[in-house]
């Protein structure tokens, strides 16, 4: 094992390259970590002492009506207002496209009033066909999971339990299938938010809005089989309950926010690295870590192990997962975590003998025991996106061009003119204005192309530079090639932001698109990445999280890998 | 009238910009400068579904400054504000260090103000076309002269600030939604549209999950 580059104590931790972590097959196995946005805000809300009430709740006996859950913490309040449907099988949808769901909500700035919600009751059911007000933070609606549902319901009004094994093998009741923030649709923009201290990480309130979400799901499925059989419903195990967690199903809708959000992404990625970084440069395992760290390879191994797909080639992979976790459990009991920098020695043990999808884990896995040594890098998440948005127009085109050379080596050596290298075009569907992909030279509308053809675009901007003269201005180059512009900021960027961009071929014909949905709902803290097809993803979140009335007694941050059962 | 969140102005005002025919580059900056305007509660959409349909099918080149040496003028003969702003704020180390840009006739000049705005680090920047003399510093916006929103003016001046906000009104900074009539919403999304592919089946069926949702 090389130890000679392993950091020292007191030396700045070394990240690990862009050109590893940014490729997106890695990006595509990424795992939810403890900086993940829903991990961060649970331990704040507990932290913070917040409390959830409902003071509201007028649904009739078919499941119709509406409810609110009022958060309250130290300063403000927030109302998580629910809209609850009989919505017929045919309608049901978790695409876009939909018209109609099983409930919708907003998160409301504060504690609505009577006149508040009658309004809301008129806008947010129709959710992109209806308008919303500064005073919602967010938009959503969830869809209900038919069989477990009827199910659940049908053993608690008989007086019984749900049968464990169908509430673990899907693992929620309902999944949002789109959970709208930062002024979509009339809601308030993230500037009315984003300097409170609940909300400065990013997407604080969506998790929020998440979180109180799964509350109502199992409130609904339980007053549905009080309503049903009044004499015997039961209420559910809070055990068994807090296996449900909010399912949630995305397209390519959520694609385009990571090439769109560069300074973003970069924030994201570099506070990981510097949380494993950190973690690889402690010298000797403190007896707690190292106590913990085998126990919780087991409980990951439980995690990995209830994570069903359908979808074959996902199957196999986590097939490959699981035998790599047994390896890691072997190395483990032979003493791994012994000697100067042993988790320094266990990831480059992984880096040379495990899949990539087992070695993004193990990092995940290494962060756990250190909350200490790394959830300050959960604040560190957000970004001004408008200072690195300024072109500097002074930089000479010699400057640029050793830019691009030095950092986009990934995109300068593929070959455009080959019909595989740009066999799929980004574009927006009128539809519902859904983000789309199409296959080019079958399908039309390339003509139309957004511009998240990163790679393809810094190469021609490459190739314009080539007889330019060295000593020319950035500003006076883009004068004369405007349609340069969008790539030269990104060039920019990415001199000061090295984890900004995506290194991979957005419109090559083997893009898998899951890697980018993944990658970001990774971040958020969802886990079970269940694929649907190479665009369609459904994941599990919260599963296992204390839920609001049991947030004051059970730890707040112990939920993401299994417990033993 | 409707009101819109900052986000959606300038979501419309980027993709109007691109279906009018702006490079995507150029049409990012013109949605970070509507959104500016709007929060400042100066005229924003209205006026740039004017400017971009007075330009609707020019070229690119016909718009921009044919040479940077002495008083940029357009082919065209008339400036698109919005290509001038841009070229402003990549030369904002010059435009601080004491360089003055002239032009000739200019369109909608009051689109050339957030890019000078977002020029601005430390040094004051001035702004000027008939009728308007503007101070755009860290301690804000100060404006002199009525015409605002005029549609052209036959000349600009961007450069170094006058010493000291002039004894001019302050234009503060606004919050909330954007007020915006229902006529400047259809004419700017049917800009935007253009750059959407109209829906088919064929399209609509690849997007989705292979498998039904009803599960």
């Amino acid at each position: 094992m090389n130890r000679e580059a392993a950091p020292r104590a007191g030396e700045p931790p070394v990240l690990r390259a862009p050109e590893t972590v940014m490729r997106l097959e890695r990006l595509g196995a990424n795992h939810q970590t403890r900086l993940s946005f829903m991990r961060a805000l649970l331990r704040r809300l507990k932290a913070e002492g917040w409390r959830v009430t409902r003071p509201v709740w007028e649904i009739d006996a078919k499941g119709v009506g509406r409810a609110v859950y009022v958060a309250e913490g130290p300063t403000r309040s927030y109302g998580l207002v629910a809209f609850a449907h009989d919505l017929p099988d045919d309608e049901r949808t978790d695409r876009v496209i939909a018209e109609a769901w099983d409930a919708t909500f907003a998160l409301f700035d504060g504690v609505p009033t009577a006149a508040d919600l009658d309004r809301m009751a008129a806008n947010v059911p129709l959710q992109e066909a209806g308008r919303c007000a500064p005073s919602e933070l967010v938009l959503s609606r969830a869809n209900r999971s038919v069989r477990l549902f009827a199910h659940v319901v049908d053993r608690l009004a008989r007086g019984l339990q749900p049968e464990r094994a169908e509430l673990e093998k899907v693992g929620y009741l309902m999944r949002t299938t789109a959970v709208y923030g930062n002024g979509k649709f009339g809601i308030a923009d993230r500037e009315r938010i984003a300097d409170r201290p609940e909300f400065a990480g990013p997407f604080r309130a969506e998790m929020l809005a998440v979180w109180l979400i799964r509350a109502f799901t199992v409130d609904l499925a339980e007053h549905a089989a009080r309503m049903l059989a009044p004499g015997t419903a039961v209420r559910l195990d809070p055990d068994l309950r807090r296996r449900l967690g909010v399912g949630n199903s995305t397209g390519l809708g959520m694609a385009p926010f990571l090439v769109n959000h560069p300074a973003l992404l970069h924030r994201w990625l570099l506070a990981k690295e510097t949380a494993l970084a950190r973690v690889r440069a402690v010298e000797h395992a403190a007896p707690e870590a190292a106590e913990t760290f085998p126990r919780l390879v087991g409980r990951a191994r439980r995690t990995v192990g209830e994570w069903r797909v359908a979808d074959a080639r996902y199957a196999g992979r986590i097939a490959r997962l699981e035998d790599d976790l047994a390896r890691l459990s072997s190395w483990l009991e032979a003493g791994a975590l012994d000697g100067p920098y042993p988790f320094d020695r266990l990831y480059r043990r992984a880096e040379e003998a495990l899949s990539i999808e087992a070695q993004e884990l193990l990092v995940s896995l290494l962060l756990e025991p250190h909350g200490g040594l790394v959830d300050d890098l959960a604040e560190t998440m957000s970004a001004d996106e408008e200072a690195p948005a300024r072109i500097d127009g002074r930089m000479s085109l010699a400057d640029l061009r050793r830019l691009i050379e030095d950092r986009y080596a990934w995109a300068l050596g593929v070959d455009y003119a080959k019909a595989e290298a740009q066999a799929r075009f980004w574009y927006v569907s009128a539809e519902k204005l859904e983000p789309r992909l199409g296959e080019r030279g079958r399908e039309s509308g390339h003509e139309l192309e957004q511009p998240l053809a990163v790679g393809r675009d810094v190469a021609a901007l490459r190739r314009a530079l080539g007889g330019a003269a060295g000593t020319e201005s950035v500003a006076a180059f883009l004068l004369r090639h405007p349609e340069h512009r969008h790539v030269v900021r990104r060039v920019q960027l990415h001199a000061t932001h090295p984890y900004a961009e995506i290194q991979g071929n957005l419109i090559d014909a083997g893009l898998v698109p899951l890697d980018l949905l993944r990658c970001k709902l990774a971040f958020f803290g969802a886990s079970k990445f269940d694929p649907r097809s190479d665009r369609w993803l459904r994941i599990t979140m919260y599963q296992d999280a204390p839920y609001p009335d049991e947030l004051d007694r059970l730890p707040a941050d112990d939920w993401c890998w299994t417990p033993a059962g | 009238m409707s009101a819109l969140s900052l986000n959606e102005t300038e979501a419309l005002a980027r993709k109007a910009a691109r279906g009018a025919g702006l490079p995507w580059g150029l049409a990012e900056e013109t949605g970070k400068a509507v959104r500016w305007l709007a929060l400042r509660r100066l005229p924003s959409l209205a006026l740039l579904a004017d400017h971009l349909e007075a330009n609707d099918g020019r070229a690119y080149a016909a718009l921009a400054p044919e040479d940077e040496a002495g008083v940029w003028r357009a082919p065209s003969g008339r400036l698109c504000p919005l290509v001038v702003g841009c070229a402003l704020l990549d030369r904002r180390h010059d435009l601080a260090g004491g360089r003055t840009v002239e032009t000739g006739p200019v369109a909608h000049p009051l689109l050339l103000l957030p890019a000078v705005a977002r020029a601005v680090d430390e040094a004051p920047l001035g702004l000027a076309w008939e009728g308007v003399e503007l101070w755009v510093g860290p301690e804000g916006l100060f404006v002199a002269g009525d015409a605002l929103t005029a549609a052209a003016s036959p000349w600009s001046r961007c450069g170094p600030a006058p010493a000291g906000p002039p004894s001019a009104r302050s234009l503060p900074v606004g919050d909330g939604p954007v007020p915006v009539d229902e006529a400047t919403l259809a004419r700017l999304a049917a800009l935007a549209l253009r750059t959407c592919v109209p829906a088919s089946e064929a399209s609509r069926k690849g997007a989705g999950a292979a498998s039904g949702d009803n599960d």
